[in-house]
């Protein structure tokens, strides 16, 4: 049972850890928690459910046309709402992020109603993989691979890339970055498109492992933001870290503590991080110079 | 001196004309409308159960359309609480003292309709039908609530007979909501077992935002149970197969009648909701009764959108009896004249579950369904009847 607790927490943190990611590329460059994330993604996992589902479009055609909406969601949320804020505080921006996810769950429950949907999806989520005695589900496996190779890809961009580069120099100084040159504006919109990307794979993984419906992202959300803060708001692989050893965490206390208090590990380790590392665990505690 | 007559009679003139239409008037009663309200999840997690809210609106058309009932038409409010009790509480002051609804018919919930329930009674307003089975309707007795939900507990219990004596399944594990409308379930299963010395092989429960049932699909394998018995909402119920059928683990399932959405249910689930044993309060779906046949119908004139399930019409069932009872009340329509009409109501039948009140002497006076019927779901999603209509309370 024990191993299969780990896997199963493995599984379940790969898609803790995709959201968590999401969260921390917007934090890393804005400090803004954006509490949309988690509609962003439903409403493209929607989208991606509609071109599936009803217009019987191939996977990867469906998959490409869902990361463009993604995109475009993301700029269109970024150029209208936030960027028309005046003189915004971060508690201003945080604040539309929520009004943005009560509209994004508004206009989804409207448009497609509250039924719960089956999206389809190439891998099954009842078939598995036998290794060695240690059985894991299709879906499981393929959420671990599609996670840590998403990962491998960011740690490359923000890297090795220009803009990469550009999007930590906005983060760390954005006055800086602009006198050097970096089209800052430019950044935060790319910002938000890459994070809501992300945020997509996640929601189409999480709605692949049980049922697409309005409410399906408000739990992962939370669990998501609880893997950034144990790992690091402001670090890519604390997020990561973070999401794998929460799913960890809160799989072996539900078998063999208590399955009642399961869902509650994760606000507990928010209150305990927060007393004892506040930073996270793997990113540097950032002192402000005055 | 003619003066102060004439302002003395000024006055009572004024008092006669101020209280003698407050004193005839009856709350949400018109010459021409009966105004009634419910509440019901239309955003959120439950909102699937919120179909059955509209599907009382299906009902009131068909009753506006045949003239109403007694020369009056019937004016429905349909309020969204989200399944949240302190939405309900604000619905119902709302339906009270600003619209003025004469009766209040279903509302899905227990938490929330136990927040609405005392001071809808404080306000002596007639509640017909909430859409849950448990005991808080009936107990303490209420004048003016009338149950018909088939009580959790009771049928929980005689599902798990069904199991133990009629399919042999000894070893039986149960897996429910931890709330209210989960632990009545329990409380039923747990009760028949007992009176026969066996004891659940597990119990395991799941918050209603948990989307993670790995490790609750595990707990249930390591049981070693033949037979799981679940009371849980739809989410959940898809999860846990899910989860137990990548697990390899494949007990034979049982659930209530919150669950009998089989067409919803096999979509969501992938057909892995094939084998599930249901109880059931209404006909089923594709029914050849007449009144089905009509509402079927009137399901295609009048609401074409919403899927024809079984959510949708329990808003039909859970207001038939209601209905019924303003027909007998006559013209003369107060809280008063209906209660006593819907006391006459005994075996009265419409598509769901045969309806009897009576003096509210007992709380059985007021819970006024107490049959169930159990069906096994086939691989294509439709139902096989395997009994006719069963007492479960007594």
């Amino acid at each position: 049972m024990f191993g299969q607790l780990i896997v199963s927490g493995l599984a379940v943190g790969a898609c803790y850890a995709l959201l968590a990611l999401a969260m921390v590329i917007i934090y890393k460059t804005s400090e803004v928690l954006n509490f949309a994330q988690g509609e962003m993604a439903m409403i493209s996992t929607f989208i991606a459910f509609t071109l599936l589902d009803t217009y019987h479009v191939p996977f990867p055609y469906a998959f490409a046309i869902t990361f463009l909406f993604a995109i475009l969601l993301a700029v269109f949320f970024e150029m209208v709402f936030l960027r028309q804020a005046k003189d915004p505080t971060v508690l201003g921006l945080i604040i539309i992020t929520l009004g943005f996810e009560m509209m994004l769950m508004g206009f989804v429950g409207w448009k497609w109603g509250p039924d719960q949907r089956s999206l389809p999806f190439p891998v099954s989520n009842i078939e598995t993989y036998n290794f060695s005695g240690m059985i894991i589900s299709k879906i499981n496996f393929w959420t671990i691979i599609v996670s840590l190779i998403l990962m491998f890809i960011l740690f490359l961009f923000f890297r090795y890339t220009k803009m990469g580069i550009a999007m930590r120099a906005t983060q760390q100084n954005q006055l800086a970055a602009r006198v050097m040159g970096i089209r800052t504006k430019r950044i935060f919109s790319f910002t938000w498109a890459l994070s809501s990307m992300v945020g997509t794979v996640a929601g189409m993984l999480i709605a692949a492992l049980g049922v697409l419906d309005p409410p399906m992202m408000m739990d992962p959300l939370l669990k998501g933001f609880a893997s950034g803060v144990l790992g690091g708001m402001t670090s890519l692989p604390g997020a990561a870290l973070g999401g794998a050893l929460l799913g960890i965490i809160e799989n072996l206390f539900g078998g063999y503590v208590s399955l009642s208090f399961k869902s509650v590990v994760a606000f507990a380790i928010i209150v305990l991080m927060l007393c004892i590392k506040p930073s996270g665990l793997l990113a540097k505690h950032y002192v402000k110079k005055v | 001196m003619v003066k102060k007559n004439l302002f003395g009679v000024g006055l009572l003139a004024f008092i006669f004309f101020i209280s003698a239409p407050a004193s005839a008037a009856v709350r949400g009663v018109t010459d021409t409308e009966i105004l009634i309200g419910q509440w019901g999840p239309q955003t959120g997690p439950a909102a699937p159960w919120g179909a059955v809210a509209r599907g009382t609106d299906l009902l009131v058309k068909m009753i506006n359309d045949e003239g109403g009932i007694h020369g009056r038409k019937i004016k429905y409010y349909l309020r969204d609480d989200s399944y949240m009790p302190a939405k309900t509480k604000a619905i119902a002051k709302e339906f009270v003292e600003q619209i003025g609804v004469f009766a209040v018919v279903g509302g899905v919930g227990v938490a929330t309709g136990m927040t609405a329930r005392d001071y809808l009674m404080e306000n002596k307003v007639p509640w017909c039908g909430p859409v849950t089975g448990v005991y808080e309707w009936i107990t303490p007795i209420q004048k003016y609530l009338f149950a018909i939900y088939p009580l959790y507990d009771d049928e929980a219990f005689n599902l798990t007979g069904y199991l133990y004596e009629k399919l042999g399944y000894k070893k039986i594990a149960m897996f429910y909501q931890n709330d209210d409308y989960g632990k009545q379930g329990v409380m039923g299963v747990e009760r028949y077992l007992l009176k026969h010395k066996i004891k659940l092989v597990e119990k395991v429960s799941a918050e209603v935002t948990d989307r993670d049932l790995s490790t609750h699909a595990l707990k249930l394998k390591n049981s070693g149970a033949e037979a799981v018995i679940m009371w849980t909402m739809p989410t959940h119920a898809a999860l846990i197969l899910a989860e137990t059928a990548k697990i390899g683990f494949k007990p034979q399932w049982a659930t209530s009648n919150t669950l009998s959405d089989s067409a919803l249910m096999m979509g969501i689930t992938k057909g892995l909701w094939a084998g599930m044993i249901n109880s059931f309060f209404g006909e089923l779906p594709d029914s050849n009764h007449p009144l089905m046949v009509k509402y079927r119908e009137a399901h295609k004139k009048y609401a074409p959108q919403e899927r024809w399930g079984v959510f949708y019409y329990a808003g039909i069932i859970f207001a038939e009896p209601f209905f019924e009872g303003l027909r007998r009340a006559g013209r003369n329509l107060t809280p008063e004249t209906w209660i006593s009409a819907m006391e006459t109501l005994k075996n009265w039948q419409g598509i769901g579950p045969p309806i009897t009140y009576g003096p509210p002497k007992t709380p059985m006076d007021r819970q006024g369904g107490k049959h169930v019927f159990y069906g096994k779901v086939r691989p294509d999603g439709t139902i096989e009847r395997l009994t006719d209509w069963i007492q479960i309370t007594k």
